[in-house]
């Protein structure tokens, strides 16, 4: 979808950006990551022509862009900013109705269109369409710079630290959309970020750069077990192991486990704790309400008696998340065992930290 | 009570208090010929009892509204008062002008206006300038409270009820040439700051665009505007005398070394600084981001520069136009001295006759023309700020 051939970008006599070669793949979430200066950011403004390379070419599509009018190129493009450069003097509307403007597309088109991109970034299109920017909080702000650089609806989307300018909270938030929009989208997108973690969480393929030359370009699992040189075993971390975890979903990890409902006998449960150690307990509905292991069986009468009750909010895990995610939760609430749930929250069953340990070593990290 | 006391606006009390100094003060002046110094007569002999009395009564009521707190009864309720003072004091002027030239006896006599007069009038803007913080939205009380004393006064001035002041006796018998001069003022501060605008936004405008044009147009502008008016109006003269004396065309024209135009090419350069600078910020403070994501997105560089830059800096702009009207409206005054006419023309031909009452002939329509210039350019850039952009031009 975009090729970059041997692109070199010299600033005077510095080079920010190095013989460049580079593939994307069309669909896939491309994340350009370096440290500051390592010229990630002149090789995404080169690609709708911002800035021209000094030497090397670069094709969309086949078509080498130095043959298209630069207007022309960056209309079929998306851009968005960290800053976002949101208009202050133009509503919300109008701001995503400038790339359709300038492509001549009628009014109602253009107003169905404003109200499909709000509803897309999770805004109320009748609150928000006539806001201005200076009434938007940070975290919405960036949304509409995301919905303005879809507006058009191009292929190809050039995002700049795109959720870097809000706080860590709003930008998980932004994070876990994006991956959502970008399953129903399939754009092509090209991300700048110097977070590692953002890289690892929403790349399909990570481009690793330093001083203009790019060291490493391969998928964040394969980035993370096999870093090409020190440089990038440096720029991972010392715990890429954990990383790594947050690229592996539980779902393959969740394994079955026996569950009694409350109104079940206390025998029951003495016999399922015989062999397993544990029971989950869960109502009619399948919810879960705590467990019971020997040591809580011990005297009790009935299964209400024995039971240990839990904050299911806090304990359970959903069958969506990552071994991460499911590690960080077994630490803080200092369990071996979490139970995991549906996204109704009925019990499937649990997911062990002896599971997660092998899943580290099976991944050679 | 004590936390009334403290919660006090402080700005109408200082004007209050300047207001009841006022009362302590000669209010007209009372002079048996035109040039002569006159005696001063406080306010219950100026105007009678009755006056004195309504005023005195209002300025209380206003010092005690003052104290009574900083909300917006009470600032609406001050507001009303200096405009009542306002309006009062005017009406019982005529009066007792009228009375006392029936009781002199010297044909010649003249009634103006004193101190005290004057010091209520600044007392009752005073108030009137804190109750209109005050009070906020809706414009429309705001703008009744700033310009309805100031609007009566004008009434009363054309429906002839303060003919008997002798600023109005100087006026009268010169109609035509005050209509002449105040027209030749309005055009000289006018046209230059039309002319200035155009070549003060053009040099802006570069003056942002490149590095190597932003030192020296703002050395040019920064330059001009530390020499004194009376000093560039003679420095243009020994050009333009010579280009008219080698071009007779020029002469014909009316391009002389006195005259209008030394005058206007001096308003012209003045106004230039203020719109330069206001331009040149107003460009370099648009975020670049804003540009940066208008390019991106495929806009070209000149519809950036209408539809993003021009409205985010008009604003801006205006402003600089707004301070270089209200500046120009004041030098014009000095044109005068070089022939230029204009409502200076009376200033310096009463400061030559020592006639005090000639020199306000010109010098009040300056300051109302000033007043209503910067009136009329504030609605302006209020309308030709974008929303969204509120509090940023202000």
């Amino acid at each position: 979808m975009i090729r970059l051939e041997g692109v070199t970008r010299l600033y005077g006599t510095v080079k920010a950006v190095e013989n460049l070669s580079i593939n994307i793949n069309e669909g896939e979430v491309c994340v350009l990551i370096g440290p500051s200066g390592c010229g990630k950011t002149t090789t995404l403004r080169m690609i709708n022509r911002l800035i021209e390379p000094t030497s090397g070419q670069i094709f969309v599509n086949g078509q080498d862009i130095s043959q298209v009018r630069p207007e022309k190129l960056r209309q079929s493009i998306g851009y968005a900013i960290q800053s976002v450069g949101l208009f202050p003097h133009m509503t919300v509307g109008a701001n995503i109705s400038v790339v359709p403007e300038l492509l001549h597309w009628d009014k109602g088109r253009i107003a169905r269109r404003v109200e499909e991109l709000l509803v897309l970034v999770g805004l109320d299109p009748r609150e928000y369409d006539g806001k201005y920017p200076n009434q938007l909080s940070g975290g919405e702000a960036q949304r509409i710079g995301v919905a303005r650089a879809l507006s058009a609806d191009p292929p190809i989307l050039l995002m700049d630290e795109p959720f870097g300018a809000v706080d860590p909270l709003t930008r998980e938030r932004l994070q876990v959309q994006f991956i959502d929009i970008q399953k129903k989208l399939k754009k092509t997108i090209i991300l700048v970020t110097h977070d590692l973690d953002e890289a690892i969480r929403l790349a399909d393929r990570i481009a690793i750069m330093a001083s203009g030359k790019l060291i490493q370009y391969d998928t964040p699992e394969v980035i993370l077990s096999k870093p090409a040189d020190k440089f990038v075993h440096d720029f991972i971390g010392t715990d890429r192991a954990l990383k790594r975890l947050s690229r592996i979903g539980i779902e393959n990890f969740v394994r079955v486990s026996p569950s009694i409902e409350l109104g079940a006998s206390i025998g029951d449960a003495r016999s399922i704790c015989k062999r397993c150690r544990w029971v989950w307990v869960v109502d009619k509905d399948k919810k879960l309400l705590g467990w019971i292991d020997r040591a809580s069986l011990a005297g009790a009468v009935s299964v209400a008696e024995a039971i240990v009750t839990v904050d299911r909010d806090a304990v359970a895990i959903t069958s969506g998340a990552t071994l991460k995610e499911a590690l960080s939760r077994m630490l803080s609430q200092g369990l071996n065992n979490l139970p995991v749930v549906d996204n109704q929250g009925y019990l499937i069953g649990e997911v062990t930290l002896g599971d997660i340990e092998v899943a580290t070593k099976e991944t050679g990290v | 009570m004590l936390l009334r006391l403290a919660n006090r606006d402080n700005v109408a009390v200082a004007g209050s208090l300047i207001g009841l100094v006022s009362l302590l003060l000669a209010w007209l002046t009372l002079k048996p010929n035109r040039i002569a110094a006159g005696t001063g007569l406080p306010i219950w002999e100026g105007f009678d009892w009755t006056g004195a009395a309504i005023i005195i009564a209002l300025w209380i009521t206003s010092f005690g509204l003052s104290l009574a707190g900083k909300k917006r009864p009470q600032a609406l309720g001050l507001g009303i008062t200096a405009n009542v003072i306002i309006i009062v004091s005017f009406l019982f002027t005529g009066l007792s002008a009228a009375r006392l030239l029936q009781q002199g006896s010297a044909a010649a006599a003249r009634v103006s206006l004193g101190a005290g007069f004057w010091v209520t009038l600044v007392g009752a803007y005073v108030v009137i300038f804190g109750a209109r913080h005050v009070i906020g939205e809706p414009r429309l009380w705001k703008n009744l409270i700033a310009w309805t004393g100031l609007s009566v006064t004008v009434l009363l001035l054309l429906t002839g009820w303060l003919n008997n002041l002798s600023v109005m006796q100087e006026f009268i018998g010169r109609e035509e040439r005050f209509l002449q001069e105040l027209l030749q003022h309005i055009f000289l501060f006018g046209g230059s700051v039309v002319v200035g605008t155009i070549i003060g936004v053009s040099l802006g405008i570069w003056a942002a665009r490149s590095r190597r044009t932003e030192k020296p147009v703002f050395y040019f502008s920064n330059i001009t505007q530390t020499i004194p008016s009376l000093a560039l109006f003679g420095l243009l003269i020994a050009p333009l005398s010579a280009l008219s004396f080698s071009f007779p065309m020029l002469r014909e024209i009316g391009i002389r070394g006195v005259g209008p135009a030394p005058a206007f090419i001096a308003l012209v350069i003045y106004s230039l600084l203020p719109i330069v600078r206001n331009t040149y910020v107003s460009l370099r403070q648009v975020d670049p981001a804003i540009i940066d994501a208008g390019l991106g997105m495929g806009m070209s560089r000149r519809k950036v520069f209408r539809k993003v830059e021009v409205p985010l800096a008009t604003p801006i702009v205006l402003e600089g136009v707004r301070i270089a009207s209200v500046q120009s409206v004041g030098l014009a005054a000095v044109a005068a001295l070089i022939g230029a006419g204009g409502l200076g023309w009376f200033i310096f031909r009463g400061v030559g006759q020592a006639a005090n009452d000639l020199i306000l002939l010109g010098a009040i329509p300056i300051i109302i023309l000033a007043l209503v210039v910067d009136a009329t350019m504030r609605a302006i850039i209020r309308v030709a700020t974008p929303k969204g952009l509120a509090g940023v031009s202000q």
